[in-house]
């Protein structure tokens, strides 16, 4: 067997290791269930109401408690990185970094918006999510043009361009769709307020941002910039879907049909988005290995100067389905839960659901062939390719021109 | 022989092959709509296909013989390859062997080499096992060489076994829903009982009666500011041997629970409301009459053959008032009823009638109904009456003014027809208000004028207006038993418990081979995973950093 010439794993920034790093970690964790505990024991749980609590008195008591707590925890369990080994903590201190940031971009963008006697419901242009978003979508665009660039020429400013502009993307839509889900609030006396993933325009804003955020982790990770390039015209294409999308009136934030008024919405979606976004790094990976195989056949090596080479581009390929495949699993369960509490039953054969098997006997199958038949390599590439097809199917497709159950994802 | 076949039955093509058919069957049925009317179908396919299709059970496929088979197939095969594969796996996960050949250490991908001075072989493997207790190292001696192995993720393999486990669970939780659970509907009208639940069964319809009777208290519609449903909620009473037991709102999402029955906030419709109308007859005569109905009643005329079959009835009638192209506005025409005209003389029409006049601004259009010649709602087109039905003066107005029209046009030939016109107006409005005349008396005399037209044109001996209701709703319930709904979340969490061991955990495995060389040793590490070999290169890297520098940093060479 050849070895693998993958790159070593990237060594974790700075600010990610030492006692700092854990104690941060820990203190994060303790905030989370600081606030599980305010919603659980904290009297009668109301999902509007709880939003807004957190940010009062009583949640600053809750929460400073929990981070408290949660310091202690840490500074008395945590080996930290002692021996030298970067624990757990420094693994998962960056994603709870970016979320906390995230979070304070939105606590700023709220102070840009508009005075309440200029919000309306029956024209929303004047918010300021929008224009986040307009951001979001130019820096993706951006990114996409910069890795593309980059494979023409290979200087390593242009791809960090490029991964600077994906941040900054990420960045922008995350906090953007907190600021939707305040927004929400700020309509109709507050009566509408939902987390924003109820609809096709603010879930595609969220593929665009897992899609990245999953291709930037192993970029971190592995270091391989040239895969960049099919993964964000991935996304450039899921950007210009959303702006079609807002051009026909998709982009309004609009009352929760009863259906979906449940706090397994917050939990189902974005969980089949994680799913969705690893089958798209996949899909990704598997048109890099089919151009790089065709390029290489033919002797074009000049293109080949930052492409990670085949091995790399299946591996990659199967890291993204290991993440995609129990994530959509996990979703897909969970659905059925939602399913048996809202419609009688966990399985109805509804279009979406079926849909969904569907993606999951592809997967299954892909699974299969290689991990115990061993195959690899083009027809593995051209699977992910196709199997994204069908995925791609299962979100747009089944919404635009089939009926049924989860017919609230339709255009109108 | 059955030996042979087990193996087919779990081999991996096999496995391959079901995945796909079972793809492509159940893609069929999502493009084919399934549970339609069969007339629908007979429309659409022709008698010929409608016949193929229908003994293939096409139209409820998921419940088909073949599709079940196809599930019971992917059943037999997991299980073939359950029975082929466990007790190998079982046997390789228990199997460490100590040592290993040659030809094998030599196609390891992760290799290290060093040597210890002053110390013995006994010593090297007992440090070995203090400095990375966590790989649980076993030893065997071979003449002068101590050969140490060491595994981590050993029972990744489960993961294997619980993935293919847990679908055999949750399947056999499905047949157990299907077997022992039934999943219906039924519609109890505000203030009604109802025992029974109804579903689809084959081409047919199923019944099945509850041992306990639903009783619709109530049910409410509460809106959003912008006029969309906020909430649907039934006010219901379970009846349990006569006595109540039980009283609740239940919501979308928020089922009620009693004797392992669900009961689901599914649909609303109208539970026969009583309404009355009023007939406004054009013989000339300028009477009109009330009748009082219900919904999913026929009212006949005593003293004619004109029945009014009564449909449905709503309170709210938003539509969008736009014209074509420009932004979508809508508006509450407010309540309406839909009946069926029927009677000799005229052709049977479809009606839905309007309590309110159109209201534009402040600009009253008159009273309103839509009609449907052809009998379909898609047909419905508006036909605007003229005069306001909702003022019994204006339809007094309307009658004087034809009256005065008819007597002034027959009598004296010589005027006009705009100065007949305006006399028989002023004549009218001195027989109905005398000379105290309303403000609005101009736009009223627009609409009057207006009504010559439309009305005369009316094939119906009389217009029927909605003139008063007392709604009553159905709430459509959805009822449930699923026998088999814990066995699938079990079934559903080994499914995920076992792909995260498949993913996440990778079985490692590292030999360390302890050669006595003059006063001390040499050592020789090398190591392979089964998979994440990236992160093993780590692992190794680090597990060598260890034993030979005695901590796990070292240098990063």
């Amino acid at each position: 067997m050849n070895t693998m010439t993958m790159t070593q794993p990237a060594e974790g920034m700075i600010i990610y290791r030492g006692k700092l790093a854990v104690l941060r970690c820990w203190a994060y964790l303790g905030l989370i269930g600081g606030m599980a505990a305010l919603a659980l024991f904290g009297g009668d749980y109301d999902e509007s109401a709880f939003v807004f609590q957190m940010l009062s008195m009583t949640g600053a008591l809750w929460g400073g408690a929990g981070v408290l707590a949660g310091i202690g925890v840490g500074a008395l369990l945590s080996r930290g990185d002692d021996a030298g080994v970067p624990g757990w903590e420094s693994k998962l201190v960056p994603w709870l970094d970016g979320a906390l940031v995230m979070v304070l971009l939105m606590g700023l963008w709220s102070l840009l918006e508009p005075a309440p006697s200029q919000i309306s419901y029956t024209d929303q242009s004047n918010m300021v999510s929008g224009k986040i978003i307009m951001a979001m979508n130019v820096l993706f665009l951006f990114s996409a043009i910069c890795y593309i660039a980059q494979l023409f020429a290979p200087a390593s400013f242009i791809g960090k361009m490029g991964s600077l502009a994906a941040w900054g993307g990420v960045y922008a839509g995350g906090s953007a769709l907190l600021l939707r889900w305040y927004e929400s609030y700020q309509f109709l006396g507050g009566e509408i307020g939902h987390a924003p993933v109820s609809n096709l325009y603010e879930v595609f804003i969220l593929l665009c941002c897992i899609i990245s955020i999953i291709y930037l982790a192993f970029e971190r990770r592995y270091k391989t910039t040239g895969l960049g390039a099919f993964v964000m015209f991935l996304v450039a294409c899921a950007v210009f879907f959303s702006v079609w999308l807002g051009s026909i009136g998709q982009a309004d934030i609009k009352p929760l049909v009863p259906a979906l008024q449940s706090y397994w919405m917050k939990i189902h979606v974005p969980l089949n988005f994680i799913g969705y976004g690893s089958f798209a790094v996949a899909c990704a990976a598997g048109m890099a290995w089919l151009l790089r195989a065709r390029l290489e056949q033919r002797g074009k090596t000049e293109l080949l100067a930052i492409f990670p080479t085949l091995e790399q581009l299946d591996l990659l390929g199967y890291r993204a389905v290991m993440i995609g495949f129990p994530a959509f699993t996990l979703a897909t369960i969970l659905g059925a839960a939602w399913a048996a509490e809202a419609w009688g039953g966990y399985w109805s054969w509804d279009p979406k659901e079926t849909w969904a098997l569907i993606v999951w006997l592809v997967y299954g199958a892909w699974l299969h062939v290689r991990v115990s038949h061993g195959w690899s390599g083009r027809v593995l590439a051209w699977w992910s390719v196709i199997a994204f097809v069908v995925t791609l199917f299962c979100f747009v497709g089944v919404n635009m021109y089939l009926s049924g159950l989860h017919s609230y994802g339709r255009l109108t | 022989m059955i030996k042979t076949l087990l193996l087919r039955l779990g081999s991996m093509p096999l496995a391959i092959l079901l995945l796909t058919v079972l793809a492509l069957a159940s893609a069929i049925g999502t493009v084919l709509l399934q549970n339609q009317g069969q007339t629908d179908y007979l429309q659409q396919f022709g008698p010929l296909w409608y016949w193929v299709l229908r003994s293939l059970g096409m139209f409820d496929m998921y419940h088909s013989w073949w599709f079940i088979s196809l599930l019971g197939f992917l059943m037999v095969s997991v299980s073939a390859c359950l029975w082929r594969n466990v007790p190998r796996m079982l046997g390789e996960m228990r199997a460490r062997k100590v040592t290993l050949a040659d030809r094998v250490w030599r196609r390891m991908e992760h290799q290290q080499q060093w040597t210890e001075q002053g110390l013995s072989a006994a010593e090297v493997a007992e440090r070995v096992r203090k400095l990375a207790p966590e790989w649980g190292w076993i030893e065997e001696r071979v003449g002068d060489v101590l050969w140490l192995r060491g595994d981590r993720g050993r029972r990744h393999k489960w993961g294997y076994i619980l993935v293919h486990g847990a679908i055999l669970v949750i399947l056999i939780g499905g047949w157990m829903s299907v077997q022992f659970g039934f999943r219906g509907d039924m519609s109890v009208p505000e203030g009604g009982r109802e025992s029974e639940i109804m579903f689809v069964q084959g081409t047919g319809t199923g019944h099945l009666t509850m041992p306990f009777q639903v009783q619709c208290n109530k049910f409410t519609i509460n809106f959003f500011p912008n006029g969309m449903p906020k909430e649907f909620r039934s006010n219901l009473t379970i009846i349990d041997h006569g006595k109540p037991v039980l009283t609740k709102d239940i919501i979308v999402n928020k089922p009620l629970y009693y004797k392992g029955v669900r009961i689901y906030q599914a649909s609303f419709g109208d539970g026969g409301s009583a309404i009355r109308m009023k007939l406004f007859h054009l013989d000339g005569t300028g009477r009109s009459s009330v009748i009082n109905t219900r919904v999913y009643d026929t009212w006949k005329d005593p003293y004619s053959s004109v029945t009014l079959e009564m449909t449905n009835f709503k309170p709210f009638n938003v539509e969008n008032m736009a014209d074509p192209g420009e932004p979508k506005k809508f508006q509450d025409l407010g309540p309406a009823v839909e009946f069926v005209l029927r009677g000799k003389g005229f052709k049977s029409v479809k009606i839905k009638s309007f309590m309110n006049p159109f209201v534009i601004g402040d600009e009253n259009r008159g009273s309103f109904m839509m009609v449907s010649f052809s009998g379909d709602s898609k047909d419905y087109e508006a036909v605007p009456l003229g005069i306001d039905l909702s003022n019994p003066k204006e339809w007094q107005l309307f009658n004087a003014f034809v009256r005065h029209l008819a007597q002034r046009t027959s009598r004296a030939s010589g005027e006009s027809g705009k100065e007949a016109n305006l006399r028989a107006f002023k004549a009218a409005i001195f027989d109905v208000f005398g000379d105290d005349r309303p403000a609005d008396i101009q736009q009223m005399g627009m609409r009057v004028i207006q009504s010559v037209q439309t009305l005369m044109q009316l094939p119906w001996p009389y217009i029927p207006m909605l003139e008063d209701y007392d709604q009553v709703y159905y709430t459509g319930l959805e009822l449930a038993r699923d026998p088999g709904i814990n066995v699938v979340w079990v079934g559903s969490a080994i499914l995920v418990l076992g792909l995260c061991i498949m993913f996440y955990l990778s079985h490692r495995k590292v030999w360390l081979r302890v050669a006595t060389e003059g006063d001390g040793v040499k050592l020789h590490l090398a190591g392979m995973s089964n998979r994440n070999k990236l992160m093993f290169d780590e692992e190794f890297h680090q597990l060598f950093n260890r034993l030979r520098y005695g901590s796990g940093s070292g240098d990063e060479a």
